[in-house]
């Protein structure tokens, strides 16, 4: 794996765990998603997707689930 | 009558901040003061010049050498007129033969031990023992000049800045006072009683050997050329002067450039400047020979590859190349494929040209800013809170403040003259706190009162904070008034139940902070009981993985205890550059456009979409982390890089050099042949602060105008080559001077939209939002309400770094910055202020040097999980055991060698303040030191090799 996805996944989760406090996993991933929305570029978004794509087991759920709400919201 | 007020004069004493009038009479003229005016003050304000010598007004009146007399109805003798209060009713004559023959007999006993060498005396022209002999009339010295005398008193000539000649002192006690009442070190002294008093500095030391700062209140406070600048003695004394703004520190004082025709012969801070009130520090003031060193780049330079002498060019040729290269580029890999970073140490108007250029130009928003690495944090925690990302106050502001809480702070070196100005609130009796792993200098202040400490662990600032709070909640110190009128309810709510479960008790995170419970429910206690508490805060907050989550945590601090909103309170980030605020405020980051409006927001995008005729992406571009992981992976290909030394100020040298090395195309526009250029394909010439007009911003909002007093040395300023680089690749640019720029600025940007060179030049300086409903600035902000509304409590997990002591690294390095070095010290390095600090040391307590065999002095391997380097030992108590420090001045030193990328959750600004380390002796320097250095003399070459003339 990339150097650059290793720490696109460091990151995200990261930012899970900052915002544990927010609730369950569902409420973590809609917080880390706003995150993701609003600062993240287009491209870590496309790499992040790619690793949602792969499930990748080393996203946090509340990554994860952060990262298939906003592939699917990208779809729609 | 009075007279407007001249920051240029000298009104003999303070002003009085008394909000009562009185009015008294001065030689006929009836004068209305506030009450507190000294009689010397209230005849100045009416352009009646008392003769004064032991008297400045940016100190309390001393009373000592007499020639201030006046005469006052119905008082006996003759009062000195500067320790006179003005009284109502008063009548005082200035004038009169009694008070002439008193003066003249004063002046000539100073005269009867003083050389009379005036015509080549450097203080002739600007010298008020001079001066004052003339408005006496002083025409002869009966006493003669065989006496007893102090003629051949010695000179001390240590000091790189100024010389002190001995033989020239009328001990007034002036520079005695600056040093203490001023700038609060107490350096000096009067040694000895009656005629043989003399002055000293330190334990009757040198200049350069006793704990004397090298600030220069001394020497501005001097009447005659007893303390006098060597810059003075060597040119003689400048003829005009031009009011400009330093390009130090976040501090942004105003100083007048003294010159000669255009060389800069002294920097003389400037009384009129709202930050700073006529003080500065040894950078400010005295560090600005870089300027016309000799490694500045003097021409534009290109080459093809990196390991290619460099080839010295027109300006035409090299935008050229420069264009055409970045256009090849964006054909080949991609509009994404290019970016570019602003700098923190141009103005306002270059940083938002080059964000400019990259939306529009280069059509993506891969644009970030230097504030990446240290206050990005404040930008998104301040936001996230209050609604705004700056600092609620003015400087001024601590004066009012009953208790201090500092946080990850350093600012007698790091923001030395809001340092000077905090000691003397500390000596009014303020309480101070200092939350830091290390003992700073601020805990050493003369006649500090009670002040506590709180030596936490590297890493531990959120569970501190976070205690400091539960503290507040649980023994019922909240403002409950102030949280019901200001802050939302639901968050509040939400927040309450957070902080006051027993996880952030002090006595359960005493073995995360390693700060005794009881301390910290002290510390607590006193800011939340303080009429007026502050807090200030640097980069020991932000520069952490949850430095965002610190800031946010101390906004709920002032929040819960009511501290925001007036003066004497509030959040005050101490920004490390000058100009950080401005980057930041101009729209430096990928996410936001100029006044923090998201490049989502369509109606904000549409007004810039529509100004610069552009279509704008509405994704946000790449931060600096990931520009370099998108370079090492072959996706990032270029950059322009404005006034910034990514090289050596990033963590992880390793990795960012990799990532320099994968690039295309760099294109670095700078002062010097800096780390970042050694990786450069094109090195465009920068220009010094001197060498331009436009704006700072400092650490309080305030817009200062800097303005040019030489010419640039390469022909452009930083501006103009970003306006020829946009025109070459093809997007219009057509300011004709920054002042356009500014106006352009405050069309798209709501907080600036009543800022102009116009009403800066009326002011002096404004404080953002500065707009219609602020026609004059804000100095302090949130009194009424918040951008937001209602104020936002955060919560605010502790969630511990990944870089944690092991058995491997066992203890934890933490970097930071010194009084004479500025950041990566380009600058500073080419001036003397090396004589203080010519390398970088590891402190190291002497607990853990004594395990390790390690002596002062000795080299020491330091390894960390990102690599190694070497620097020489200081054993310092400074520290706590477990924890050693360094500072990373000199690109040699490799200090961000050892730092590795970890960062920020929210801004991705790097955790510099931890790094597991081992540390051992050793005998040679890294294998990264060696490569530097030979790195270092073939990029040398490559440059002498392109410039044989100037070298």
């Amino acid at each position: 794996m990339s150097n650059e996805k290793d720490h696109l996944i460091k990151m995200i989760n990261q930012i899970a765990r900052n915002n544990s406090s927010a609730g369950d996993d569902s409420a973590v991933a809609d917080v880390v998603a706003g995150h993701i929305k609003k600062f993240w570029s287009r491209r870590m978004k496309q790499q992040l997707f790619e690793l949602v794509e792969q499930r990748s087991e080393r996203l946090y759920p509340a990554a994860r689930m952060a990262g298939e709400r906003l592939r699917s919201a990208q779809v729609n | 009558m009075l007279q407007h007020f001249d920051p240029n004069k000298d009104y003999g004493t303070p002003a009085s901040l008394s909000e009562k009038q009185v009015t008294l009479e001065i030689d006929g003229i009836e004068i209305t003061v506030p009450e507190g005016t000294s009689v010397m003050r209230a005849a100045a304000l009416a352009d009646i010049n008392i003769p004064k010598l032991c008297a400045t007004d940016n100190l309390d009146a001393f009373g000592s050498c007499r020639l201030c007399a006046v005469q006052i109805e119905g008082r006996r003798g003759l009062p000195a007129s500067c320790t006179t209060p003005a009284e109502q009713g008063m009548k005082v004559w200035t004038q009169n033969d009694k008070l002439a023959k008193l003066r003249r007999n004063i002046m000539e006993l100073y005269i009867s031990d003083h050389p009379l060498d005036c015509l080549t005396c450097p203080a002739n022209g600007n010298c008020e023992l001079q001066d004052m002999a003339g408005a006496v009339g002083l025409r002869e010295v009966r006493y003669g000049f065989d006496g007893e005398n102090h003629l051949d008193a010695p000179k001390d000539t240590s000091n790189p800045y100024f010389t002190f000649d001995a033989s020239k002192c009328i001990v007034c006690s002036r520079c005695v006072r600056a040093c203490s009442d001023v700038q609060g070190t107490f350096a000096l002294t009067i040694d000895g009683r009656g005629f043989d008093s003399r002055v000293v500095a330190g334990q009757d030391e040198n200049f350069l050997d006793s704990e004397c700062v090298s600030c220069g209140a001394c020497v501005q406070a001097c009447p005659t050329a007893t303390l006098m600048e060597n810059a003075v003695i060597e040119m003689g004394q400048p003829e005009h002067s031009v009011v400009t703004t330093c390009a130090y520190c976040g501090v942004g004082c105003s100083f007048k450039a003294e010159m000669k025709g255009d060389k800069l012969v002294r920097m003389v801070p400037y009384k009129g400047g709202d930050a700073n009130h006529g003080h500065a520090c040894v950078k400010g003031r005295f560090a600005f020979g870089y300027a016309t060193h000799k490694d500045r780049i003097r021409a534009p330079m290109i080459r093809d590859t990196i390991d290619q002498p460099w080839k010295e060019v027109s300006w035409e040729e090299a935008i050229g190349f420069a264009a055409r290269r970045l256009k090849e580029i964006q054909a080949k890999y991609g509009r994404e494929s290019i970016g570019g970073i602003t700098s923190s140490r141009c103005t306002n108007e270059e940083t938002y040209l080059v964000q400019k250029l990259i939306r529009a130009a280069f059509g993506n928003n891969n644009t970030d800013t230097c504030a990446r690495v240290c206050h990005s944090p404040t930008g998104y925690g301040l936001k996230q809170t209050l609604g705004e990302s700056a600092g609620t106050q003015t400087f001024d502001s601590v004066m009012k403040a009953d208790c201090v809480l500092v946080i990850g702070a350093n600012p007698t070196d790091a923001h030395p003259v809001f340092g000077s100005l905090l000691r003397r609130r500390l000596r009014e009796g303020a309480q101070l706190i200092v939350a830091d792993p290390r003992h700073i200098d601020l805990l050493d202040t003369p006649h500090l009162g009670d002040a506590m400490h709180l030596p936490l662990r590297p890493g531990s600032n959120v569970a501190l904070v976070n205690a400091l709070a539960h503290v507040v909640v649980t023994e019922g110190l909240e403002d409950r008034d102030f949280i019901a009128a200001r802050c939302d309810d639901g968050a509040y709510a939400k927040w309450r139940a957070f902080i006051a479960d027993a996880r952030h008790a002090p006595e359960a995170v005493a073995s995360i902070t390693g700060v005794a419970a009881e301390q910290i429910r002290a510390a607590a206690r006193a800011y939340a009981k303080a009429p007026n508490a502050a807090i200030y805060y640097g980069l020991g907050v932000t520069e952490h993985s949850q430095g965002s989550t610190t800031v946010m945590g101390i906004a709920n601090l002032a929040l819960a205890t009511g501290n925001i909103g007036r003066e004497g309170v509030g959040v005050n980030p101490l920004r490390g550059q000058n100009n950080v605020q401005g980057s930041c405020d101009m729209g430096s980051f990928p996410h936001e456009l100029p006044g923090y409006q998201h490049v989502a927001d369509p109606v904000a995008r549409g007004r810039f979409e529509a100004a610069w005729g552009v279509t704008l992406d509405d994704e946000p571009g790449l931060r600096i982390p990931n520009m370099f992981d998108a370079a090492i992976a072959g996706q990032f290909k270029a950059m322009y890089v404005q006034g910034e030394d990514i090289a050596q100020s990033d963590p992880n040298t390793q990795h960012v050099e990799q990532a320099l090395r994968s690039l295309e195309c760099l294109i670095v526009q700078d002062i010097f042949l800096n780390e970042t250029a050694k990786f450069a394909h094109v090195l465009l010439p920068g220009s010094t602060f001197l060498e331009k007009n436009g704006t700072f911003t400092n650490a309080e909002r305030r817009i200062n105008r800097v303005r040019k007093v030489m010419p640039p040395v390469a022909g452009k300023e930083d501006w103009e080559v970003t306006v020829a680089l946009a025109n070459a690749l093809g997007y219009p640019m057509a300011y004709r001077h920054p002042s356009e720029i500014m106006d352009e600025i405050a069309s798209l940007t709501p907080s600036f939209a009543g800022v102009s060179y116009e009403k800066l030049e009326q002011h002096g300086s404004l404080q953002w939002p500065c707009n219609a409903e602020h026609p004059e600035g804000t100095p302090i902000m949130h009194v009424d309400s918040f951008p937001i509304g209602k104020a936002q409590f955060a919560l605010t997990e502790f969630v511990p770094t990944d870089e944690r002591a092991s058995r491997r690294f066992p203890l934890l390095l933490t970097t930071g910055r010194i009084l004479s070095q500025y950041n990566v010290g380009a600058q500073t390095r080419r001036t003397a202020n090396q004589a203080w600090h010519d390398e970088d040391v590891l402190e190291i307590h002497p607990h853990d040097a004594e395990e390790r065999g390690i002596n002062d002095g000795d080299w020491l391997g330091i390894s960390s999980r990102a690599g190694q380097t070497v620097l020489r030992a200081r054993i310092s108590e400074r520290m706590q055991p477990g924890v050693v420090y360094t500072t990373f001045h000199h690109p040699g030193s490799g200090a961000n060698v050892i730092t590795t990328d970890n960062s920020d959750w929210a801004t991705n600004c790097p955790e510099y303040k931890v790094t597991a380390v081992q540390v051992e002796k050793v005998t040679q320097p890294s294998q990264w030191q060696q490569n530097f250095q030979a790195n270092h003399q073939r990029q040398q070459k490559f440059l002498r090799d392109a410039q044989p003339e100037s070298r």
